[in-house]
C-alpha cells in the first residue's frame, strides 16, 4: 500500500515536471536549442508572482492571469534579443548565451529577493486533500496534473492541427525549405519560445503554491525538465509528458526508500535509459 | 602517355615554418614562469603561494574546458565532477589508507581517468546542447553519491590531517612544485598536443568534423581521447586545489562555480586559443579581487558579459587582438614558406 501511495504521489509530482519539460521539448524540437536559463525563468516568474500577491493581495488565480501573459512576453523578448542571434548548427553560442543569462538572472534574483525561500499563499487550497480508502491525494497536485494533461494535449493539438503547428514542424524539419515556402522561421521561433515560456508561467504559479522557491533553485528545475525530455524521447510532446511521469514516480519511490536517495534515483533512471534506450522510452528508434 | 611538364621540375623549395618570434619569446617567458612558480617558497609567503595556486587551478580548469569546447566541440558544464572525484580519491588514499599524500595526488588521477570512460560512453549519445546538460547531471550524481556515501563521511566531508606531519616549508615547496607541474601539464601539454599531428587532426575537426573525417581523422576516437584527457587535467587541478584547502565536502568538491568560471574565462579571453585562457584568467582573477566583495551584482555583470561575448564577439579578446596583430604566443599553425630566390 505504501508503494502504491508512492506511485500515485509520483504521478502527481510528474505533473509538475511535465510543465517544465513541455517548453524544453518544444524549443529543442524546433531550434535544437537548450535554454539553460529555463529553470531560472520558472523561479523568476514565481518570485514575481509571490511579490504581486504580497503587494496587491491577489489570489492564485489572479496571479496566474497576470503571470502567464508576462511569461509569454518574456519568452518573446528572450527570442528576439538573444536566441535569434544564436540559432544555428553550432550548439556553443546558444548554450553560452543562455548560461550567462542564467548566471545573471540567478544573482539578480538573489539581489532583489534575497536567498530566502518563499511561497505563494493559496488560501487553504494547498492543504486540501481527498481521501480514497486510506490514501490521501492533495487537491492542488491533482489540479497540477490536470493542467499538465491539458497543456500537453493542447500543445499536441496545436502542433498537429493548426497553421502555426504546420509551419513550426516544417521549420524544424528543414529550415531552408520551410523559408522557401513562405514561412518566416524567426517569427515561428519567437512564437515557439513565447509558448514555451508561457507554459512556465503556469508552472511558476503551481511550483510556488506547492512548495517554496528560492533564487538558487533554478538549476534543479532545468535538470528535471531535461531528464524528463530525454527519458521520454526527444521530439515528442507526449514523450516529454510520460518522461516526466517516469521521473516523478522514480523520485517518489526513491524518497520512500531513503530521503537522500530520491533525486539520485531520478538521475540513475535517466542514466539507465541513456545506456539502454538512448532514443528515450517512447521515442522512435 | 603524354609527357607531364611538371614531373621533371624539382619540388619547390619550401619549408614549414612552425615557430615565430613571438612564439620564441613566449617559450622563454613560459620556462621562466615555471621556474618562478617552482621557486616560490624562496620568494613568496604562504599567502601568496595559496593565491597563485588558486590562479593556477583556474588556468588549468579553463584550459581543459577550452580543449573540450574550443577544439573537440564538446561543451561541458560538469567538469567539476572530475575535480571532485580526484580530490576525494586523494583524501581517501592519504587519510584513510595512509598513502604518502604527494604520491596519492598522482594515484588519484586514475579515478577521473577511469570514470571518464563510462561517462563519455553514456553522454556521447546526447545531441550537442543536451550533452552539456548531461555532463551536469553526471556531476550532480557524483555529488549526491558522495553526500550519501558513509565511506567518505557523507555530507560532513573529510579533512587531510596527514598534512600536519609536514612542516610549513615542506608544504610550501610541494605546493609550488605542484603549481609548476599543473601549468606545465595543462598549458605546456595542450601546446605540445596541439602542435602534434593529433592537434592538426583536432583543429581540422574543430573547423569541420565531416571534412576532417573524410581526410582520415577518426573523429569519435579523438573526441573520446580529449574528454578523458580533460577529465585527468581537471582531476589534477582538483587534487592540488583540495590538498591546499585541507578539507573537502560534497558541495565544495562538485561546485558548479568551476564551470561558471571556466566558461567566463574562455569565452571572454577567446575560445580555441591558449592565449585567451591566460588573458581571461587574468581578467577574472583581478575582477574577483576587486569586485568580489559586491557578491551577487558582480556575478550579474559576469553573466551579462558572457551573454554579450556569445552574441557579439565570439572570438573574445584574443580573437579581436589576433585579427589585428599576427603575433601568436603559442603558435600552433603551420606556415608553408617559399624561398624568395626560388621564385623565378
Amino acid at each position: 500500500m505504501q508503494w502504491f501511495d508512492a506511485l500515485l504521489q509520483g504521478i502527481l509530482l510528474g505533473g509538475m515536471y511535465a510543465q517544465y519539460a513541455l517548453g524544453m521539448a518544444l524549443m529543442f524540437g524546433v531550434m535544437r536549442i537548450v535554454n539553460v536559463s529555463h529553470g531560472d525563468l520558472v523561479i523568476l516568474l514565481s518570485l514575481i508572482g509571490i511579490s504581486l500577491s504580497g503587494q496587491f493581495g491577489l489570489g492564485p488565480v489572479s496571479v496566474a492571469v497576470a503571470l502567464v501573459p508576462l511569461a509569454v512576453l518574456m519568452g518573446w523578448l528572450l527570442q528576439k534579443t538573444i536566441l535569434n542571434r544564436v540559432v544555428g548548427d553550432d550548439p556553443l553560442p546558444s548554450l553560452i548565451a543562455t548560461f550567462g543569462l542564467s548566471l545573471a538572472l540567478q544573482n539578480l534574483m538573489l539581489q532583489i529577493w534575497s536567498a530566502n525561500s518563499r511561497s505563494l499563499p493559496g488560501h487553504g487550497i494547498e492543504s486540501m486533500s481527498i481521501q480514497i480508502g486510506n490514501i490521501y491525494l492533495g487537491v492542488l497536485p491533482l489540479i497540477v496534473l490536470g493542467f499538465a494533461v491539458g497543456l500537453t494535449w493542447g500543445l499536441d493539438v496545436l502542433l498537429k492541427r493548426s497553421r502555426f503547428g504546420r509551419a513550426l514542424r516544417a521549420a524544424s524539419a528543414d529550415v531552408e525549405a520551410a523559408s522557401m515556402t513562405g514561412i518566416n522561421p524567426r517569427a515561428v521561433y519567437a512564437m515557439a519560445t513565447a509558448i514555451a515560456v508561457g507554459i512556465l508561467g503556469f508552472a511558476a504559479v503551481f511550483q510556488s503554491l506547492r512548495s517554496t522557491v528560492a533564487p538558487a533553485d533554478g538549476a534543479g528545475q532545468l535538470i528535471y525538465a531535461f531528464e524528463a525530455v530525454i527519458i521520454g524521447g526527444m521530439g515528442s510532446i507526449w514523450g516529454a509528458f510520460l518522461g516526466a511521469m517516469v521521473l516523478g514516480i522514480t523520485q517518489a519511490i526513491g524518497f520512500r526508500i531513503d530521503p537522500g536517495f530520491g533525486v539520485l534515483a531520478g538521475h540513475l533512471v535517466f542514466l539507465i535509459v541513456l545506456a539502454t534506450r538512448p532514443q528515450g522510452l517512447f521515442g522512435r528508434a | 602517355m603524354t609527357s607531364f611538364p611538371f614531373a621533371l621540375a624539382a619540388l619547390p623549395a619550401v619549408i614549414v615554418r612552425r615557430q615565430t618570434t613571438s612564439g620564441r619569446i613566449t617559450l622563454v617567458l613560459f620556462v621562466l614562469a615555471l621556474v618562478a612558480l617552482a621557486a616560490m617558497p624562496w620568494w613568496a609567503g604562504t599567502g601568496t603561494i595559496r593565491m597563485v595556486l588558486e590562479l593556477c587551478c583556474y588556468i588549468a580548469v579553463a584550459q581543459m574546458w577550452n580543449l573540450l569546447a574550443g577544439y573537440a566541440g564538446l561543451v561541458s558544464v560538469g567538469q567539476q565532477a572530475f575535480m571532485g572525484v580526484a580530490g576525494y580519491a586523494l583524501f581517501v588514499l592519504a587519510q584513510t589508507f595512509g598513502v604518502n599524500p604527494f604520491l596519492a595526488i598522482f594515484l588519484s588521477l586514475l579515478v577521473p581517468a577511469v570514470l571518464a570512460v563510462p561517462c563519455y560512453l553514456l553522454l556521447h549519445r546526447l545531441d550537442g546542447p543536451y550533452f552539456a546538460i548531461g555532463t551536469w547531471v553526471v556531476a550532480e550524481v557524483f555529488r549526491l553519491v558522495a553526500s550519501n556515501l558513509s565511506f567518505v563521511n557523507a555530507g560532513a566531508g573529510m579533512s587531510l590531517n596527514v598534512m600536519r606531519d609536514y612542516s610549513a616549508m615542506e608544504r610550501n615547496i610541494a605546493m609550488s612544485l605542484l603549481c609548476a607541474l599543473l601549468i606545465l601539464v595543462t598549458i605546456g601539454g595542450s601546446f605540445w598536443f596541439l602542435r602534434s599531428r593529433y592537434g592538426l587532426a583536432l583543429i581540422a575537426m574543430r573547423d569541420n568534423p565531416v571534412a576532417a573525417a573524410s581526410q582520415g581523422v577518426n573523429v569519435p576516437r579523438l573526441r573520446f581521447l580529449v574528454y578523458v584527457a580533460a577529465a585527468v587535467g581537471c582531476g589534477l587541478a582538483g587534487a592540488v586545489y583540495f590538498m591546499a584547502q585541507l578539507r573537502i565536502n560534497p558541495p565544495a568538491a562538485f561546485d558548479p562555480m568551476w564551470s561558471n568560471l571556466a566558461i567566463f574565462i574562455v569565452m571572454v579571453g577567446g575560445i580555441a586559443s591558449i592565449e585567451g585562457v591566460l588573458i581571461g584568467t587574468l581578467i577574472y582573477f583581478v575582477a574577483d579581487r576587486w569586485f568580489g566583495a559586491y557578491g551577487a551584482s558582480y556575478f550579474v555583470v559576469l553573466g551579462l558579459m558572457t551573454v554579450i561575448v556569445a552574441l557579439y564577439a565570439r572570438g573574445g579578446i584574443w580573437g579581436a587582438v589576433s585579427r589585428r596583430w599576427d603575433a601568436p604566443w603559442f603558435p600552433i599553425r603551420r606556415h608553408l614558406v617559399q624561398y624568395e630566390e626560388d621564385r623565378t
